[in-house]
């Protein structure tokens, strides 16, 4: 029994090592010539080295949004997307922004762009789907927002 | 006797009656003169510009780019330690004095930025201190405007602004009484009678009439005309100031022709002419344009540079005859050269093609008078770098077909659309072979068949169903009959006229098998792939028939662009648009674009579907995209209609999605391939735009399998040509192909590794 256990417990590494040992972000790295080919270039991490740049104009528009001054907000958080398409969390400040603007439709979409760039940040999915969730709700969406809710809490475990 | 006595009342009545025509003519004039003069504000065109470029440290952009684009903003490449608006190029390092601008969200004060490149991207930023900056935007350069009808363009001054030098010589060549008159001047007409057979420059017009002229008349030449004239000037004069009247004069004169571009005024002719601002117009320089009030054309310094400077210098001696200026002042401005300002003309704008998107997106929001009245300021999305790689590419490669000599005349068209996949941001846009040309924009309003471009709309419209199709379905690729009711039977062929039998999905797209994906098109519905292509942004109702599978509607390359661009941001649909921000002509926040998605699409389709358009650049239709680009996981697709008609290719890099077309105008037969005609464009013009890997996240629902392309089996090393392929988790093939080893050996094997060999 106590074998059978321990060869349990091997399997279950085994079967844990392989997501942590999926070949690394070929963000800039070509894509192999030589069999097997590989198409879709996995993303490079959201969580890549930060840019000053974006974290200025995050910090102006936080600062918009504590202060009220949505447009202005809306406005600089595009002007950071220009500069980092890719980061996630610019995408769902937007939502936020949106979801204060009673633009529940775009505010949705923009959690679910914010999702698809959110990598492994399981807190982040989360947040998003909280913000997919309320903007349901607020159209009185509340099945869609009940399912929302629960993939908020799956990623919140 | 009798007879006058009987008519004398009449006559008198007619007299008075007339007496009362003519003041109320009079009155008429009047109101007319005031309402008008006060009424009238000047039409100020729209002014477009281009985005502003934000410099941050990792901006990938050459130095030589910079430059340009500050040199097109008209900075000078000279240090002026009080002024901005010059750069100093040290090596990598670049020391910029940018202007002071009004931009959307407010106005940004000068200053001064030391910018340093590394490997053609920004490495350090810093202010003059040395201090570190993390973002800098540059002005936006001017790109055109919407002009009124005439297409007047005029930058409006004000009479304090003008040098006190140029009104002097105005007034010495134009107008000597112009103080004393009362609008109209006996004395000159009198001495330009009478000076007519020396070839005296005075004319017998003041300037009060001449803006009369100007302002309320057309221009033929009649007695009565003339009359009005005299009276409209007398009742302005009575109106109105002379420094008013002066005021007006100076910024309704014509002054010049830019191409299409009417100069109107001495502030943009200041510019126009010597690139700099009203009040820093010398003598010598203002002489100039006092010069031109005659005959912009005949005196254009541009073109008749000799006549253009005898004419100078004669206004200079009138002036100094007047006693306006000194002897030594006169001597001084007389030695000097022209001094114009050497850039190339570029008319009301040098990207015809994109303002007339910006143009007709406004039209929605406002008023075509307002346009081209309110002096708006417009923000455009125009990326003048990508604009100008794409105007190259598509030159040269048209010139290209033009020195093989078998394209006839008038040659091939072609068309080249630019996005940003994330925001829908419309980078470049150009309309045709002259880029210049302000005349049919293909881009817009070339509806071509966009044939093989068609095929992702049926390719996702499967893969939305991973219970029944997957990369790896095996599609059927042979002989395949299509009967209607009531119709001729539809039979698609491929373009090499073979059948391929069976093959899996994604080689049938990567070699765009036409047979294939009828076949597929068909089973899975007309109606469901044309809710596809809805979806993906196709908003023209489609032709109901089967052909249109394999792209026999007529779209736009923006339309195709617009569908691209979904799939090049993973499902999420931006409508395309040309513009950021409007504000009024003082810089007040008038309406935000803003970044508008909508989730079309969920992730894993979209994921599938661009795999697939990869592998048609890595082994498929456009292979050749190698030459121009290193492998970077770019996605596209190819299209060649019937008989070659048109050429396309729509594809997407990580940063950017776009479309080109090349075709004849008149539809006729091209005999060229998208991928040899419209595919070298879009290589071209995407390998000197730094171009970024596709990166799409892999979805959490998706895997990855190796997959033998025989048998669309699984595989393992020891099978040729094996490839990767992403799968909805689930839905990768279970069996192994024939050439894969034996799998329990093989899981054996690799659990031993697992134990022993990390």
């Amino acid at each position: 029994m106590r074998l059978l256990l321990l060869f349990a417990a091997l399997l279950a590494g085994c079967a844990a090592t392989p997501p942590a040992q999926t070949p690394p972000p070929q963000g800039s790295a070509p894509v192999e010539a030589a069999p097997p080919a590989s198409l879709g270039v996995p993303a490079a991490p959201a969580a890549a080295a930060p840019n000053p740049a974006v974290e200025r104009l995050m910090a102006s528009a936080r600062a918009d949004v504590a202060a009220s001054r949505l447009g202005s907000a809306e406005a600089t958080l595009e002007r950071a997307l220009r500069i980092a398409p890719r980061d996630a969390s610019l995408w769902q400040q937007l939502a936020r922004v949106r979801l204060q603007q009673g633009q529940y439709q775009q505010a949705e979409s923009l959690a679910a762009r914010s999702n698809t760039w959110a990598g492994g940040d399981n807190a982040l999915r989360a947040e998003n789907w909280n913000l997919i969730a309320q903007a349901r709700d607020a159209r009185g969406d509340s099945e869609g927002a009940r399912a929302a809710q629960q993939n908020a809490e799956r990623y919140n475990r | 006797m009798v007879r006058r006595r009987r008519y004398w009342p009449y006559i008198r009545i007619g007299l008075l009656a007339l007496a009362l025509l003519a003041a109320g003519y009079v009155l008429y004039l009047d109101l007319r003169v005031r309402h008008e003069f006060e009424g009238r504000r000047f039409a100020l065109p729209a002014r477009i510009y281009a985005r502003p470029l934000e410099v941050h440290v990792g901006l990938k952009v050459p130095e030589d780019d910079v430059v340009r684009e500050l040199r097109e903003l008209g900075y000078r490449a000279v240090a002026r330690p009080d002024g901005s608006g010059w750069y100093v190029r040290n090596g990598a390092e670049l020391e910029i004095a940018v202007r002071p601008f009004v931009f959307w969200d407010g106005p940004q004060p000068a200053r001064r930025l030391r910018v340093s490149f590394a490997e053609g991207a920004v490495s350090a930023l810093a202010d003059a201190q040395g201090a570190e900056v993390a973002l800098a935007r540059l002005e936006p350069v001017p790109i055109g405007g919407i002009y009124p009808t005439n297409n007047e363009d005029r930058l409006l001054v004000r009479l304090s602004e003008v040098p006190k030098v140029l009104v002097k010589e105005l007034i010495a060549v134009e107008d000597r009484n112009f103080y004393s008159h009362w609008g109209f001047d006996p004395r000159g007409i009198a001495r330009a009678l009478l000076s007519l057979p020396t070839g005296h420059v005075q004319g017998g017009s003041t300037l009060t009439q001449q803006l009369v002229k100007n302002f309320f008349l057309s221009p033929e030449r009649t007695l009565r005309r003339k009359a009005v004239e005299l009276v409209m000037a007398v009742l302005l004069e009575l109106n109105y100031s002379k420094q008013e009247i002066l005021e007006t004069y100076l910024n309704e004169i014509y002054l010049g022709q830019d191409r299409d571009r009417a100069i109107h005024g001495v502030g943009l002719a200041a510019q126009f002419y010597f690139d700099k601002p009203v009040q820093k117009l010398t003598a010598a320089e203002s002489a100039l344009l006092v010069g031109l009030v005659r005959g912009p054309g005949y005196y254009d310094p541009y073109r008749h540079p000799q006549r253009a400077l005898e004419r100078r210098n004669l206004v200079l001696r009138e002036t100094r005859d007047e006693g306006s200026i000194s002897a030594a002042e006169y001597q001084a401005a007389r030695a000097r050269g022209l001094g114009l300002n050497p850039r190339p003309s570029t008319g009301t704008t040098p990207y015809p093609a994109f303002v007339d998107l910006v143009h007709r997106q406004l039209r929605h929001d406002y008023d075509e008078d307002d346009l081209r009245s309110e002096g708006l300021r417009i923000f455009s999305t125009l990326d003048p770098r990508v604009q100008a790689a794409a105007e190259h590419a598509l030159s040269d490669r048209l010139a290209a077909f033009d020195r093989q000599g078998r394209f006839g005349k008038p040659g091939l068209e072609g068309a080249v659309v630019v996005a940003d996949p994330q925001s829908g941001e419309v980078q470049a846009l150009v309309g045709g072979r002259d880029p210049r040309y302000q005349g049919f924009n293909r881009a817009l309003d070339a509806e071509r068949q966009i044939g093989s471009l068609f095929k992702p709309a049926i390719y996702l419209t499967a893969l939305q169903d991973p219970s029944r199709y997957t990369l790896t379905t095996m599609l059927d690729d042979s002989k395949f009959v299509w009967q209607p009711p009531n119709a001729e039977p539809w039979r698609p062929e491929n373009y090499d006229k073979q059948y391929h039998g069976q093959v899996p999905l994604y080689l049938a797209l990567a070699h765009s098998y036409n047979v294939a994906a009828a076949r597929l098109g068909t089973t899975l519905g007309l109606d469901n792939v044309f809710a596809t292509a809805r979806k993906l942004g196709i908003e023209r109702a489609l032709p109901p028939y089967p052909s249109t599978l394999l792209g026999a509607a007529n779209l736009t390359p923006l339309e195709v662009t617009q569908m691209y661009q979904t799939i090049a941001s993973g499902g999420f649909r931006s409508p395309l648009h040309a513009i950021r921000d409007v504000t009024t002509a003082d810089g007040h926040p008038l309406k935000r674009y803003p970044l508008a998605v909508a989730q079309a699409f969920p992730p894993d389709p979209m994921y599938l579907l661009t795999a697939g358009l990869q592998d048609v650049v890595r082994e498929g239709t456009a292979q050749s995209l190698a030459n121009w680009l290193p492998p970077l996981g770019v996605a596209g697709k190819t299209g060649t209609t019937n008989e070659q008609r048109d050429a396309w290719f729509a594809g997407f890099t990580g940063a950017r999605v776009s479309v080109v077309w090349v075709g004849y105008d008149d539809n006729r037969p091209a005999r060229l391939l998208g991928a040899t005609a419209a595919l070298p464009v879009w290589g071209q013009m995407m390998a000197a735009l730094e171009p970024e890997p596709v990166a799409f996240p892999q979805p959490e629902d998706i895997e990855q399998a190796t997959i033998d392309p025989q048998s669309g089996l699984l595989a393992d090393s020891s099978c040729p040509g094996a490839i990767e392929l992403p799968f909805v988790k689930g839905s990768a093939p279970q069996a192994r192909a024939p050439c894969a080893g034996n799998p329990v050996v093989d899981n054996v094997k690799g659990f031993f590794q697992h134990l022993f060999g990390h």
